[in-house]
């Protein structure tokens, strides 16, 4: 084993000035610019923060980029299935397909054309099984819906059960659902945050008073208040903001309280308080920053639950009046016809689906960028 | 600590009380009465009927009847199926509730944690991505939406289960998978988080210089890290699905305690609206109860009672 | 029947729904005598030759929209409730094809020459299911009980107030309930003694409310009775045998009924399905014989051999409160009348067969007496469609009412189309210029509680008939009527009404031709109602059930004479 000992000679000692010593290699960055910096290196933040830069975009000027209007009726086009030129291979070729079977080839193929009502020149019918093995024919029919009702323009995300154009509806939507979704962060962050933080740091009766005070909250079925409501206030967004205001924050005020539960006992608030720090400092300094994590979670989870909670408030009266839009009604619509016209709910649905995505990944970026322990 | 248990019964009785009056007259200002034939009746001939409920007496009486009742454990008769006792009402009706809730919370805990734990373990790599992208997929797009396209695809197109209805277990895979999805999604996420931060802690740094492999610390040491936000959230979860969800509850035709309550609030069936309240709010109560005692049992640090 | 609970239509649209009845239904009554013992068997012999024969199992599947309310006739108010007592017990009538009343417990009644004393002869082969005979005892103990202020019914007072003899007293307490106008012969005959002559009685008698029940039965189980399937007495053709309340229920054929040799379905498995999605996924996978079908899957099945629409008598129509000032003005609500498009509402959003409404009685519903000529047909569209005419009528109304822009609130429907609806209403109405519509969507107890205290300005409403009569529709607009609550108060339209339903009540063809004249008035002359729909539904049904006929009022559906022919 001797052997193995590393020779002396291979050490060479650095050589040091006192004031090299001292030196500060690194630039001096105050804990917002550091963060900042690292947020621009998080590439996954930054396409999150571009898709949603690009949403906000589209929210504010999508329906002017075609000449519909978002309430704009008309029966003899409604629930058109989308159509971009190009886009066919998407499926976004303004065709609908059903296949039908029968007994016999031949009665497949009548009721495949029935099924749009006989127009044949607008429907080419494809077979599938002719029916010779002994199971039922099928046959599948592809209408050109834009050919039949000879439309010339094209309805980008299709049109809704009234006619009205579904771009103009998802991206006028889009524009609610993202107040909703701001609103719901910010009723998160301040109003949880803050009763959370105070329950758990103050702890003993004030704890105790605030959290019964809070299962009270939970107790009373929302749903009794939001019809009370209903008596008291004009539907609009105001009420919503009123009805998200009520019982948005309970469930970031409990997780905040049980995580400061837990940090408050830790060595450095012990620390800090040891060295004269007023509560408030702690609270925001100390405590908060190392709860920021399951903050930006949770605040995720509120922010669709606000926007589903908002379309079930416009189903009862209480949300948008009719006939204005939010993704979360447009969803709601949609689901009806989940089964024949997917279109209807799709659109609304990846948009909700690309809102969240990029909300996430760049909230998970922040929080790696906010964290105080990942710093270089 | 028997004491701070002691003490938090106490005010459990008190909160309760509280919620049970609040409730009685917020439902008095609810508009229209519990008749179903009201607007054909004359207002001498409403009044007759509502005798028989004892809607006529002023609120404090009824008030008062209500609270000596729910006393000696009598919750009333329903309104809308006359004759009918709202414990027995809520007793039929909460076992499939219960039972597509438990299910589901167990099912979504189990995979959402193992979700949360692989991306955490494969920090900004492949995996973690996926198992991202699939729970804020879970979080972004609706339950009922799953729920549709499960039936129609399971249900209907590959004929694998039944599509909905209950007369059986496997009748309740469906929808407790439905169910599964929004727990799934929340336990994924709070245990990343957790995960991560733990990972960077000195201890867990210590632990790995020393050689115990990768896994086995995450798991040992992160996990009782994660547990707190996770109990603190899934409690309450757990109470509301197992409570009943309308939406799930309505299109897999499961005779669930959700949908009772809705339609009972619609139909101004105060016995059950009240009976039903007392027991969500109950079993919220005794859930952050329970999460505040294991608090303490997690991490002994956390004193939770006064002058402690 | 009742002002369509909204309500209970958007949980139950798969319920409240028609189906096109096989052809031969009430054949089997006529027919099928000659086997008297055939109780057990299932495979009924048939001379006629339309009439397809009974095979394979005898088991009906269906669902439901809601769980049954209450299995007790006089309690119940809504159609669940109805279905499934008119499935398990016999009235005096029942209905049966054609909604023309059929003998139940009654075999025959005679009128005495005022129209006030009804005298039924009972069956005395009809039998409870606990072995009890039906006698006409049990009747005046039922409609006793229902008009009896302590049993709290809604429907006692609402269905005999007015037409039984001192029934309005009774529920008032004034006298004591012996004093009602119903009175057992010895054990087999029934006499009743009506306030006024009621022409339509005879079908108000296959109503639930006028059940007969058990008394010593239903004595016995006091509160508990008809709460669970074995306190509940049957006398009809089915017996429930099952109730898991909240999932479904079973009824089995009643081996001892009165017409047991008819009966040829053994079973009716009925399950609680609210979402439409759901009971055609169900449908299709073959769970259930019967599904109702929305707009969407209307487009989707329409061309399949098993859809069938069937009409119902259920109207919608705009009210309007003319209290209102704009709405007060004749002009403008004519404008409001006219400028719906109501052919494409129902093409498009409602999709099921439904057709615009032109008048306020339902087309297919009463016939001239003599003439045998459809009401609807014999007064023709009381309104059409004319935007011009209704932009220009509804000028003349703001220069008569000197206003440049209106703003009116409309009082949404909560029906599952409800979203669709009351977008397309408000875009309609607002193509007159100057007019604002805002839409308000309430709950439905908050609906009637607006309507009660009329509080609303446009109101989209539904009704559905009590009894086959024009009167269910037309006396709903009455000066200061229950429901009336439009403000509409004209001393010649009450005048017509209260002809009919006293001078006239024993004159049926005066009475039918005041009635045209009545809805004349209402609708074209003092455009009360903006008439919007007569509502159909549109379903699948399997092939291989028969023979279930569909009521217009009471029970949606007959399942007596309904059998299931090579599944």
């Amino acid at each position: 084993m001797d052997n193995h000992k590393p020779s002396k000679d291979l050490f060479v000692p650095v050589e040091t000035t006192e004031s090299e010593n001292e030196k500060i290699t690194r630039p001096s960055l105050s804990f917002w610019q550091d963060s900042f910096i690292r947020l621009r290196k998080n590439a996954g933040a930054m396409i999150g923060l571009a898709v949603l830069i690009v949403l906000g975009l589209m929210a504010a000027f999508g329906p002017y980029m075609n000449d519909y209007g978002q309430y704009e009726q008309d029966l003899s086009r409604a629930k058109m299935p989308p159509k971009v030129e190009g886009l066919g291979w998407l499926g976004m070729d303004g065709t609908l397909s059903d296949v039908q079977s029968a007994d016999t080839l031949e009665d497949a193929q009548t009721k495949a054309l029935m099924r749009f009502n006989n127009q044949e020149e607008f429907i080419t019918t494809e077979v599938l099984n002719d029916g010779s093995n002994g199971e039922q024919a099928e046959v599948r029919a592809t209408y050109d819906v834009y050919g039949a009702k000879d439309m010339d323009e094209n309805f980008w995300f299709g049109t809704d059960g009234l006619g009205r154009d579904q771009w103009s509806r998802t991206w006028m939507g889009t524009r609610v659902s993202l107040y909703i979704a701001l609103l719901a962060a910010a009723i998160d962050m301040v109003i949880g945050v803050a009763y959370g933080g105070i329950s758990a740091y103050y702890g003993g009766r004030v704890d105790n008073y605030m959290q019964r005070f809070i299962e009270i909250l939970v107790g009373i079925p929302n749903l009794v208040l939001i019809i009370l409501m209903i008596l008291i206030l004009e539907p609009g967004i105001m009420s919503i903001t009123i009805a998200l205001a009520i019982s948005g924050w309970i469930s970031m005020a409990r997780i905040v309280r049980g995580q400061i539960l837990k940090l408050k006992n830790q060595e450095f608030v012990l620390a800090s308080r040891t060295l004269g720090a007023k509560d408030g400092r702690i609270l925001q300094r100390h405590l908060i920053p190392n709860t920021l994590g399951l903050i930006i979670i949770n605040t995720m989870f509120s922010i669709p639950s606000a926007i589903f909670f908002e379309a079930f408030l416009s189903f009862i009266g209480l949300g948008l009046p009719t006939p204005m839009a939010s993704l979360g009604t447009l969803i709601d619509a949609g689901f009806d016809s989940l089964q024949i016209y997917p279109h209807i709910l799709l659109f609304p649905a990846i948009i909700i689906s690309l809102i969240m995505i990029a909300f996430n990944v760049l909230a998970d970026g922040l929080r790696d960028a906010f964290d105080p322990k990942m710093r270089e | 600590m028997t004491r701070y248990i002691i003490q938090r019964l106490i005010y459990m009785v008190i909160t309760m009380f509280l919620i049970a009056t609040l409730t009685f007259f917020l439902m008095k200002f609810l508009p229209g009465t519990p008749l179903s034939a009201a607007d054909k009746l004359s207002d001498e001939q409403q009044a007759v009927v509502l005798e028989k409920y004892g809607l006529n007496d002023p609120v404090p009486v009824q008030y008062f009847n209500y609270m000596v009742n729910l006393a000696q454990g009598d919750l009333g008769i329903s309104f809308q199926f006359d004759n009918r006792e709202v414990t027995t009402i809520i007793m039929e009706r909460i076992g499939p509730s219960v039972q597509l809730g438990f299910q589901a919370m167990i099912i979504g805990t189990i995979i959402g944690m193992l979700l949360g734990l692989v991306s955490a373990i494969y920090h900004n790599g492949i995996m973690d991505y996926t198992s991202t992208f699939l729970a804020v997929l879970g979080q972004s797009i609706p339950s009922f939406v799953f729920a549709g396209l499960l039936q129609f695809y399971i249900g209907v197109k590959f004929g694998w289960l039944p599509v909905a209805l209950w007369e059986g277990w496997e009748y309740t895979i469906l929808p407790t998978i439905s169910l599964a999805i929004f727990p799934i999604a929340i336990a994924a996420r709070f245990m990343r988080t957790e995960m991560l931060e733990v990972m960077g802690s000195d201890y867990i740094v210590t632990a790995r210089a020393k050689g115990v492999n990768k896994v086995g610390v995450v798991f040992k040491h992160g996990l009782r890290n994660a547990l707190i936000p996770l109990i603190t959230v899934l409690g309450p979860l757990a109470v509301g699905l197992m409570t009943g969800t309308l939406v799930i509850e309505n299109i897999f035709a499961v005779p669930g305690i959700g949908e009772q309550f809705v339609k009972a609030i619609n139909m101004n069936d105060f016995p059950i609206i009240m009976g039903t309240t007392l027991l969500i709010a109950f079993l919220f109560i005794f859930i952050i109860l329970v999460i505040d005692l294991l608090y303490g049992v997690i991490d002994p640090r956390i004193r939770l009672a006064e002058g402690e | 029947m009742k002002k369509t609970n909204w309500l209970l239509l958007v949980l139950a649209l798969v319920l409240s729904m028609f189906l096109a009845a096989c052809s031969g239904g009430s054949d089997d009554t006529s027919n099928s005598t000659d086997d008297a013992d055939s109780e057990e068997t299932t495979e009924t012999e048939d001379t006629s030759g339309e009439e397809g024969e009974a095979s394979g199992e005898q088991v009906l599947n269906i669902t439901d929209s809601a769980e049954i309310p209450t299995m007790d006739a006089s309690l119940a108010t809504d159609a669940v409730a109805f279905q499934w007592l008119g499935s398990t017990t016999d009235g005096l009538y029942r209905l049966g094809e054609n909604a023309q009343p059929e003998p139940g417990i009654a075999k025959d009644h005679e009128v005495s020459e005022d129209g006030l004393t009804w005298t039924f002869n009972l069956r005395e082969d009809a039998v409870w299911s606990n072995g009890d005979p039906v006698t006409a005892n049990d009747f005046v103990y039922a409609w006793q009980r229902a008009v009896n202020p302590d049993t709290g019914s809604e429907y006692g007072p609402y269905m005999m107030g007015g037409v039984i003899k001192n029934a309005q007293a009774v529920v008032d307490g004034d006298v004591p309930v012996e004093e009602l106008g119903v009175t057992a012969d010895g054990d087999y005959t029934l006499v009743v003694e009506l306030e006024k002559p009621v022409p339509y009685f005879e079908s108000l008698t296959t109503f639930g409310t006028f059940l007969p029940l058990n008394q010593a039965f239903v004595e016995e189980h006091g509160d508990q009775y008809a709460l669970e399937a074995d306190t509940l007495l049957s006398n009809g053709p089915f017996v429930l045998t099952e109730w898991n309340h909240g999932e479904g229920w079973t009824l089995e054929k009643n081996q001892d009924y009165w017409d047991a040799e008819n009966v040829q379905l053994e079973t009716i498995n009925v399950k609680v399905v609210k979402e439409t999605s759901t009971a055609v996924n169900l449908y299709d996978t073959g769970e259930i014989d019967r599904t109702g079908l929305s707009a969407e899957f209307v487009d989707q099945y329409r061309t399949s051999d098993e859809f069938k629409v069937e009409e119902e008598p259920v109207l919608f129509y705009l009210k309007m409160n003319q209290e209102n000032e704009v709405l007060g003005n004749v002009n403008a609500r004519k404008a409001i009348q006219m400028v719906i498009d109501r052919q494409s509402m129902v093409d498009v959003i409602l999709n099921n067969g439904s057709i615009p409404s032109v008048g306020h009685v339902p087309q297919n519903f009463t016939k001239h007496p003599e003439t045998e000529e459809d009401f609807r047909e014999l007064n023709g569209d009381l309104i059409e469609t004319n935007v011009e005419q209704a932009k220009e009528l509804w000028a003349t109304a703001k220069e008569e009412l000197g206003m440049d822009t209106v703003e009116l609130g409309y009082l949404g429907g909560d029906s599952e189309v409800a979203m669709n609806m009351d977008a397309y209403i408000k875009d309609q109405l607002e193509q007159l210029e100057g007019l604002t519509v805002n839409v308000q969507s309430v709950p439905f107890k908050e609906r009637l509680q607006r309507d009660e205290n009329m509080e609303y300005d446009i109101q989209n409403s539904g009704w559905g008939p009590d009894y086959i009569d024009p009167n269910t529709f037309l006396n709903m607009f009455v000066t200061d009527g229950g429901n009336n609550k439009t403000g509409y108060s004209s001393e010649e339209y009450d005048g017509l009404i209260e002809k009919a339903n006293t001078e006239l009540a024993q004159e049926p063809v005066e009475r039918f031709e005041t009635f045209l004249e009545a809805e004349k008035i209402l609708i074209q002359d003092d455009a009360v109602l903006a008439p919007l729909y007569q509502r159909a539904v549109a379903q699948l049904w399997k092939p291989y059930v028969k023979g279930v006929i569909t009521q217009p009022m009471g029970p949606d559906y007959t399942y007596k004479y309904a059998y299931i022919e090579g599944k």
